[in-house]
């Protein structure tokens, strides 16, 4: 069992807080090739425009992680890490961190001609016990992505999890 | 629609199976421009005491989007997507995309069905393992 405690008065304090990003420039017919294509997802709704036009969408579609996934809309540069997406620069020592997972809703399709805008939002942090005992935070962080007419293309929620580190069985660092 | 598949509880969607190489996961990489360092680079998995590449579990995501539409066709829309990471994946595993459905009911939000699904994905082989659960979808499918 651990007595420490993670969840402290400066991360509670930051419960609510935002960062807003507008992409440069429209998602693009390209990106969504790309995505399609690393993803081995052949849908033609991602890349026949005629098709497409025939299910009843002006253009080729985004598939829909897509906006929820690409950092596009990022000016960099990135870390040290190689990263480039947005992040709250949360450390705490001695803890591993790991994706808890995601949950998407989606409220309109993207195309090539979306530019987007993501704000990003500190929903929750809270703090659990692992069944091993150890002390666990989890943040949970809400994104909103619109286009440039304002409307609301999709929400993605995501926890991010540390986990108190045992000590080591030695007693020395890690 | 006539092309659709029956659709009802209890009704398993094709499985969609997937082996993810390193090549696979620098493409994803550039395509969603995250360039971390885990999932591609030896040194800095040394250092970490990790294995091999992790796959992005974003990836698992676009695989369970991409096999209840490729099963519900170009009409049907994702409405809600979530899943929750169980095990890392490594490069060059194979893992297994699997659904069920778990509700079907008139859309309250317009004149389509609103399906509900169960998912979950596994590594197969022999170090076989759940990835990625729970999982699950609801999908709205025009009548």
């Amino acid at each position: 069992m651990s007595d420490r405690v993670l969840l402290t008065d400066e991360l509670r304090a930051r419960i609510g807080e935002t960062a807003t990003y507008t992409a440069p420039e429209p998602l693009g017919r390209a990106a969504i090739r790309y995505f399609a294509v690393a993803v081995g997802d052949d849908n033609p709704l991602w890349t026949d425009r005629s098709y497409a036009r025939d299910h009843g969408f002006d253009d080729v579609v985004a598939p829909p992680t897509l906006l929820a996934e690409t950092n596009q809309y990022m000016p960099g540069p990135r870390d040290a890490d190689g990263f480039l997406g947005h992040s709250w620069h949360i450390t705490i020592p001695d803890t591993r961190l790991v994706r808890g997972g995601n949950a998407y809703s989606f409220a309109k399709p993207a195309g090539p001609d979306t530019v987007v805008t993501a704000t990003w939002r500190i929903a929750d942090v809270a703090e659990r016990t692992t069944s091993a005992g150890m002390a666990m935070l989890i943040v949970t962080s809400e994104a909103r992505f619109t286009d440039q007419h304002g409307d609301l293309l999709l929400t993605n929620t995501e926890t991010l999890v540390f986990t108190e580190l045992a000590p080591a069985a030695d007693g020395g660092a890690s | 629609m006539s092309d659709l598949p029956d659709v009802e509880v209890g009704t398993e969607v094709p499985a969609l199976e997937r082996t993810i190489e390193l090549p696979d996961m620098i493409a994803y990489a550039g395509s969603t421009w995250d360039w971390h360092r885990l999932h591609y680079d030896p040194v800095y998995l040394e250092a970490k005491r990790v294995p091999a590449p992790v796959v992005d579990g974003q990836v698992f995501g676009a695989l369970l989007a991409e096999q209840v539409l490729d099963w519900l066709g170009p009409r049907a829309s994702l409405r809600t997507l979530h899943f929750r990471f169980k095990a890392l994946v490594f490069a060059g595993e194979t893992v297994r995309c699997l659904a069920t459905v778990t509700a079907v009911e008139p859309d309250p939000d317009g004149e389509g069905d609103l399906v509900t699904l169960e998912a979950r994905v596994e590594v197969v082989g022999d170090r076989g393992r759940v990835a990625v659960a729970p999982a699950g979808a609801t999908v709205v499918v025009p009548r």
